[in-house]
C-alpha cells in the first residue's frame, strides 16, 4: 500500500503530501553477508588503520612536508618526525573483566555508568611495529579515546616516550555539493526518538498526539498545511521498553509472554497511523529487539504485522544512513557518543558528535568498549563521504549546531532527546537544513 | 629306550600351531604413524594429540610452496593471520592496495586444500 493523500474537509479539495525521493545507503551496515571464522578484533583494528593512514599520509604533505614520517619501531631520540597510529587511553578507572576476580566480591555492580576519566589517564600510540607512550601538553588525554587512528608530530625523548609537538586529525570528510534552493518548497524531516512504548515513564497520549499532529489529524488549515510538508519520519532507536522485571532467569509462563509482546503491539499500532500517510524510517536502539552489537540490523518486520504492509516503512540499520532529495543523512541511536561521553570529556553532546566527524570516525571507541562486530576487511563505522545532516538519538536534551568545513563542508548536527521524557521532537527543513523542536504536553499546569 | 635324533623336532614344537608362515620374506612392518615423535620403540608412546594439521619437525617435508605462505603469513603488512583464511587475507590485502605477491595466490587458488588456513590455525 502507498502513502495516501490527506484529505481536508474544507472544501478547497486535497491537500496532497509533499514528497522526496529516498535513498537508503545503509549497506554497508548490513551483516547478513557476513561469516564468522572465529576472527579476533585485531582484523577490524587492522583495517582501520590501514584505512586511516592511507588517508593520513595523503594529508601529511599538505600540512608539514619536511618532516619524515616514520613507523614506531624507526623512531630515533631526538629526531623530529611523524608517526601514525591507533590511540589508547590507559584509564585507571575503566573496569576490566578480570576485577572480578582480583577484587573482593561485593553486592553492588562494579560497573556504573558514569565517566571513567582520572587525571592519571595517558595515551599510547600504537603501529603494527610497536607502541610508545605520548607526552607533552598538546594531547590531552580528556578528548581523544581508544581507537582513534591519528598522525602525531613530535620526537622521541631521553625516556623512551614520544614528545607530541602537533597532532593531525583526519578532519572533515569530502562533501557532494548540495544544490541550494533558497526558493525551492519547504520540506520537512521529523526525528524522535526514545519513544519507550511499554515503560511506564511513557506518555501514550502525548506519542498519540505527535502521530495525529504529523499526519494531518489536528489543527486547522494552515496547521494541516505545514503537516503536509512533512516528507520523511525517522525513529532514532528505543522505541520499546520491556518491562524489566520479567527478566530475571525464571522461564516465562504463556501469561509472561504475553506481556512481553505487549509493547511491539502497542508501537506497531501507533506506527501503522505514520506509516499510512509518511515514510517511516524506524532504527533499533539499546533497548530494541536487536542484536546488541553494532552496526545493529534493521528491526524484523514480524514485529511489526500492521505497519509493515505499507511500503513507507522501512526497517532500518543502526547506524543509519540515507538520501532525501539528494540530502545526505547519517545518524545512529546514541550508543557510539554514549560511550564517549563515559570515556572521554566535552562541554556538550553536541562536541561529541563534532568530533566523530572531525575524527572520521563514527565509533572509535569500539571494539574497545562498545559492542562491534568483528570485521575483517572494512570498517563500516569510517565516514567517507560527509552527510549534510548528522544526528544522534536517545540525548537528554535538544541541541542543535551548524558547523563548517575547511573544504566548504557544512553539516547539520542534531541531538534528538528522548520523546518519552522530554515530549520533544525535532523537525529540520531540507531546503535550508534549519531545525526547530517540536514540543507536545499533556498537562494544563 | 632309544628313540631316534629325527624324532626330536617331533616332540618340541618349535612354532605356535597358530602362527603364520611369513610367506613374503619381508620383514614385518609395524604401523608407526608417518610424523609421530618417538624414535625407535614405538608401542608404548601414544600417538601425537594433533588436532589440525601436524607438528613442524625436522623431519617433515614441508615444501617450499608452504614455506612461501608461511612468510606471507608472518608478514605483519598484511595484517594479523590468525583467524582469516589465507585466500581471505591475500584479497583483503589486494584490495587495501598493499600489493601482495601474485605468487602467494596462485599457490592459494591451486587444487591443494591444505593449505588454505594460516600457520597458526587451530594451534592457538
Amino acid at each position: 500500500m502507498g502513502a495516501a493523500p490527506m484529505e481536508v474537509d474544507s472544501g478547497n479539495g486535497v491537500v496532497e503530501r509533499k514528497q522526496s525521493i529516498y535513498k537508503s545507503l545503509d549497506e554497508s551496515f548490513e551483516i547478513q553477508k557476513e561469516m564468522y571464522r572465529g576472527q579476533q578484533y585485531s582484523q577490524i583494528y587492522f583495517a582501520r588503520l590501514h584505512l586511516m593512514r592511507t588517508l593520513l599520509y595523503s594529508l601529511i604533505p599538505t600540512w608539514k612536508p619536511h618532516l619524515p614520517v616514520c613507523t614506531v619501531l624507526g623512531l630515533e631520540q631526538g629526531k623530529e618526525c611523524i608517526i601514525v597510529g591507533t590511540l589508547f587511553k590507559h584509564m585507571k578507572l575503566k573496569p576490566t573483566i578480570l576485577d572480578e576476580y582480583s577484587k573482593e566480591r561485593s553486592a553492588s555492580p562494579l560497573v556504573k555508568p558514569h565517566n571513567f576519566m582520572h587525571s592519571d589517564d595517558y595515551l599510547i600510540l600504537e603501529d603494527e611495529s610497536g607502541r610508545v607512550k605520548l607526552r607533552g601538553t598538546i594531547l590531552v588525554p580528556s578528548v581523544y579515546v581508544t581507537g582513534l587512528v591519528v598522525a602525531l608530530h613530535g620526537k622521541e625523548t631521553g625516556a623512551g616516550d614520544f614528545m607530541v609537538e602537533d597532532i593531525l586529525e583526519a578532519g572533515l570528510p569530502p562533501q557532494i555539493d548540495r544544490p541550494l534552493n533558497p526558493n525551492g518548497d519547504d520540506k520537512y524531516v521529523v526525528f524522535v526518538s526514545g519513544l519507550s512504548v511499554g515503560s511506564s515513564s511513557a506518555n501514550p497520549l502525548q506519542f498519540q498526539l505527535f502521530v495525529d499532529h504529523i499526519t494531518g489529524h489536528l489543527g486547522d488549515e494552515k496547521e494541516q498545511g505545514i503537516a503536509a510538508k512533512i516528507v520523511q519520519v525517522v525513529i532514532a532507536g528505543n522505541s520499546v521498553e520491556f518491562p524489566r522485571g520479567l527478566f530475571n532467569g525464571q522461564n516465562l509462563g504463556s501469561k509472561e509472554q504475553s506481556k512481553l509482546s505487549e509493547p511491539t503491539k502497542e508501537l506497531d499500532i501507533l506506527l501503522t497511523q505514520i506509516a499510512a500517510g509518511i515514510p517511516l524510517d524506524i532504527m533499533p536502539g539499546t533497548s530494541d529487539p536487536a542484536n546488541f552489537a553494532l552496526p545493529q540490523q534493521p528491526l524484523h518486520k514480524c514485529l511489526f504485522p500492521g505497519s509493515a504492509a505499507y511500503n513507507t516503512f522501512r526497517s532500518c540499520t543502526n547506524p543509519h544512513s540515507f538520501e532525501l532529495d539528494n540530502v545526505r543523512f547519517l545518524g545512529t541511536s546514541g550508543q557510539n557518543i554514549d560511550n564517549l561521553a563515559i570515556y572521554s570529556d566535552a562541554s556538550s553532546r553536541i562536541d561529541f558528535l563534532e568530533r566523530t566527524l572531525k575524527w572520521r570516525h563514527m565509533a572509535p571507541t569500539s571494539p574497545n568498549t562498545l559492542g562491534c562486530y568483528p570485521f575483517t576487511d572494512r570498517d563500516p563505522f569510517f565516514v567517507e563521504a560527509c552527510p549534510h545532516v548528522y544526528f544522534i538519538g536517545n540525548q537528554d536534551k535538544y541541541v542543535t549546531s551548524l558547523i563548517q568545513g575547511s573544504d566548504n563542508q557544512v553539516v547539520r548536527l542534531i541531538s534528538i532527546p528522548r520523546f518519552a521524557e522530554t515530549g520533544t521532537a525535532v523537525v529540520m527543513n531540507l531546503k535550508n537544513l534549519e531545525c526547530h523542536a517540536l514540543s507536545f504536553g499533556t498537562q494544563f499546569d | 629306550m632309544a628313540s631316534s635324533s629325527s624324532d626330536m623336532k617331533g616332540f618340541f614344537r618349535e612354532k605356535k600351531k597358530s602362527a603364520k608362515p611369513n610367506k613374503s620374506g619381508k620383514p614385518i612392518k609395524s604401523a608407526k604413524p608417518k610424523h609421530s615423535a618417538s624414535c625407535g620403540s614405538d608401542v608404548v608412546q601414544p600417538p601425537a594429540l594433533l588436532s589440525h594439521g601436524s607438528p613442524d619437525l625436522q623431519d617433515e617435508e614441508y615444501d617450499e610452496e608452504e614455506m612461501i605462505l608461511r612468510q606471507f603469513d608472518m608478514n605483519m603488512a598484511y595484517g594479523p593471520c590468525l583467524g582469516m583464511s589465507r585466500l581471505g587475507r591475500w584479497e583483503r590485502a589486494n584490495a587495501l592496495g598493499l600489493h601482495p605477491p601474485q605468487q602467494v595466490q596462485n599457490l592459494l587458488m591451486g587444487s591443494k586444500m591444505n593449505n588454505s588456513e594460516c600457520l597458526w590455525d587451530g594451534r592457538v
